[in-house]
């Protein structure tokens, strides 16, 4: 019997609108409205806690690329960050699209015992854009979502294909929407600086064409969950509003690190800022804030992308895509109200009751499988789940240079 | 990473020649007027000066090239010094973890200067940042970005011509959006301050947001071409032909070509310009490019010397980082 109480915090709840000083008890990983006298006591004055992150894009690695990281590492790194649940990209090697990998990834996150890890499934096998994956299958062995990674699905009949069959038994697809025949081998936005760079150029139309698309097929598929995975650009937000104005079923999430950057960022070739969401405009930069503040944008994911040393020892166009995220992750998370000029309060929903409510599982599932997370309902109420996360608003942060 | 322009040493001299993108004026004229000076030993029956006796030079050339090679070898040569050429096309060194690799065995055969050719934008920064600080670069040619010494034997050239840059119209025709000629040529024109640099090409061969570059965008060849001092020919690249960028040579002569008739609509005093190869009957009509108005073959006369001067300023200003490192304090 582990008996928790935690005095003093500041309880940020933002699925019950709750922000207030309140005592948390806990008792057996679940809240409680009074715990035992030998109950370990925590004094979390000038702390604040909040249901634990919940990350909807993260790439760990393993199985296939451990040299970067590994479930261990990176799950671990992430409960750190604040995650007590990530969703780990599909694009492994092999794919996600087995049930025996799933079960791999599970058993390496069970004996990490950092963040708990929610494979995502990959929509087509091998996510090769032709043959749907087992969803339904994958969806019961505990892949709450399926998506298809940064491979793009360019064929528009597999993809509504992939919509209908998911809808069938209300699992929500996630992705990234990306033109391939327009982003070509582009490696930055398709601006100022790409073209001083020369570098291969990716414009708002990749993303944008394939958002409309998907847009469109969506209002033929009434109930398929549509979740548009890291969006880039101040078009691709307007589409979103539009649609959601619409009444279609469709969340939104972009990356923490296009809240903040812009295309200027690669200036020098700077290769740490190649990434396979380009960063855009600072107009676009700040699209993308308007459209977390407005509640187009559901969720705020890592986006994380851990990579060997080697990987961004490079030539620009050659180097790889992506960056770290979970460490710096909070601190920029908590700098959002000021720049965003939100409170708190809803910055926090959108990395818990936010992206709960996108891969929110339906009841039949919950019941069947006790060990899945229950988004649901996802918040500290009585009788919750104990999870949750202490955070230091006022911790220094230091972020320094690996050699 | 350190954002600072890599091609400036700790006593902040010009160490690497890699893109005209944050070059001075001073700089650049600096190189001319070297360049200059150069011109009188091409000229004489020995054609060489012993600048660069005793050092290595190494033409490291990871894309395909016999011209540009083949200056920056005489150029060498003219200054006295040993060079080194170095084909990398066939051999397997074209991703980025093996090019740290090939660098370092490169770097063991104490060359003093690198030529760098590469088929991605920004190889030769990436080298200049990793290399031994002992160690000169000059780009020879990266991707789409930067051609610095095409840029500079092409100044060379107006100058020799124009007496100078001030008033001047310059025409640049074709394919903009993968020309590191283009982009080089056009930053070293705004920092020498000519009087209006205009583009003309179909869209699809022109970058995203273009004008950020200092150039106004003209859709009408002969619009373009109207009193103009300097008209720049591209070389469509063959790849160009074969995609959805333009519909045929043809059209594209058709619309774009430099041709006599055109050739008229400029000052008469017009200079023909082309960085070579050139495609006849593609982006220019054989009577133009073999033309009274064409200095193409005097942009690769004057190519050695300003070479010249590239090799040996830098040359120079890596002897004070060499001395250093042999001699700490």
């Amino acid at each position: 019997m582990t008996h928790i109480r935690i005095d003093n915090a500041r309880v940020i709840d933002p699925t019950n609108v709750f922000d207030d000083n309140r005592t948390l008890y806990i008792c057996d990983g679940k809240l409680t409205d009074h715990c035992g006298d030998d109950a370990q006591i925590i004094d979390a004055t000038g702390l604040i806690a909040c249901p634990g992150f919940i990350d909807l894009y993260a790439r760990l690695r393993e199985p296939g690329f451990s040299r970067k990281g590994t479930i261990e590492s990176e799950s671990r790194s992430a409960l750190k960050a604040g995650f007590t649940t990530v969703f780990c990209a599909p694009d492994t090697e092999p794919v996600v699209d087995s049930t025996s990998t799933v079960e791999l990834i599970r058993q390496k996150a069970a004996i990490a015992n950092g963040a708990r890890v929610v494979p995502i499934a990959a929509l087509t096998a091998g996510l090769g854009g032709k043959r749907l994956s087992e969803l339904a299958t994958l969806y019961r062995a505990g892949c709450l979502i399926a998506g298809h990674a940064d491979v793009a699905l360019d064929d528009t009949g597999v993809l509504l294909s992939a919509m209908e069959y998911a809808s069938s038994f209300d699992i929500p697809i996630m992705i990234r929407p990306i033109d391939p025949a327009i982003a070509g081998n582009g490696c930055a936005h398709a601006g100022s600086i790409a073209t001083r760079l020369g570098l291969p150029s990716i414009p708002v139309a990749a993303e944008t064409v394939a958002l409309a698309r998907l847009i469109e097929l969506c209002k033929s598929t009434p109930h398929c969950r549509l979740h548009l995975s890291r969006l880039s650009s101040a078009r691709a937000i307007e589409l979103v509003r539009n649609a959601k104005a619409l009444g279609l079923p469709i969340t939104a999430d972009v990356g923490i690190h296009h809240l903040f950057f812009t295309h200027e960022q690669i200036d020098g070739f700077d290769a740490n800022f190649h990434s396979a969401v380009p960063f855009r405009t600072l107009e676009d930069r700040d699209a993308l804030r308007a459209g977390v503040r407005d509640g187009t944008i559901d969720s705020i994911c890592s986006d994380h992308a851990p990579h060997d040393k080697d990987a961004k020892l490079a030539p620009f166009p050659s180097s790889a895509p992506g960056l770290s995220a979970f460490d710096a992750f909070a601190p920029l998370l908590l700098g959002l109200p000021e720049l965003l000029n939100m409170s708190l309060i809803d910055v926090i929903s959108k990395v818990t009751s936010g992206p709960a409510r996108v891969v929110a599982p339906h009841q039949a599932l919950i019941e069947t499988n006790s060990e899945l997370l229950n988004t649901d309902h996802y918040s500290l109420d009585i009788g919750a789940n104990a999870d949750l996360v202490l955070i230091d608003p006022h911790a220094a942060q230091h972020c320094r240079r690996l050699a | 990473m350190n954002k600072s322009d890599p091609q400036f040493n700790q006593f902040n001299k010009l160490h690497h020649f890699l893109s005209i993108d944050g070059l001075d004026k001073a700089t650049l004229t600096n190189i001319l007027d070297t360049a200059e000076g150069f011109t009188s030993v091409n000229d004489k029956s020995i054609k060489n000066v012993p600048l660069l006796r005793g050092k290595t030079v190494a033409n490291l050339f990871f894309e395909n090239s016999t011209r540009t090679r083949t200056a920056f070898e005489l150029a060498a040569k003219r200054l006295s010094a040993d060079i080194l050429n170095i084909d990398l096309v066939s051999s397997s060194t074209k991703k980025g973890e093996s090019l740290l690799d090939t660098l370092r065995v490169l770097e063991a055969l104490q060359s003093d200067m690198f030529v760098v050719r590469h088929s991605d934008s920004g190889a030769a920064n990436f080298i200049a940042r990793h290399v031994s600080p002992t160690i000169n670069i000059i780009n020879g040619g990266d991707g789409q970005h930067a051609h610095p010494t095409q840029a500079m034997l092409d100044m060379f050239t107006i100058r020799r011509y124009k007496g100078s840059f001030d008033n001047l119209v310059v025409v640049i025709i074709g394919d903009i959006r993968h020309s590191r000629v283009a982009r080089s040529g056009i930053g070293a024109l705004v920092t020498l301050g000519v009087a209006q640099i205009r583009v003309v090409g179909p869209q699809t061969l022109m970058p995203a947001d273009v004008e950020s570059l200092g150039v106004v965008v003209y859709q009408d060849v002969n619009k373009a071409l109207a009193d103009a001092d300097v008209v720049m020919g591209l070389r469509l690249q063959n790849e160009r032909m074969t995609s959805a960028t333009i519909p045929s040579t043809g059209e594209f002569f058709q619309v774009y070509g430099l041709t006599p008739e055109r050739m008229k609509l400029a000052k008469p005093n017009a200079i023909v310009m082309h960085p070579g190869p050139t495609n006849r009957g593609v982006e220019i009509a054989a009577s133009v490019a073999d033309g009274k108005q064409s200095v193409i073959l005097q942009q690769v006369t004057f190519g050695i010397a300003v070479r010249m001067a590239v090799m040996s300023i830098i040359m120079g200003h890596g002897e004070q980082v060499r001395e250093a490192e042999a001699n700490p304090a």
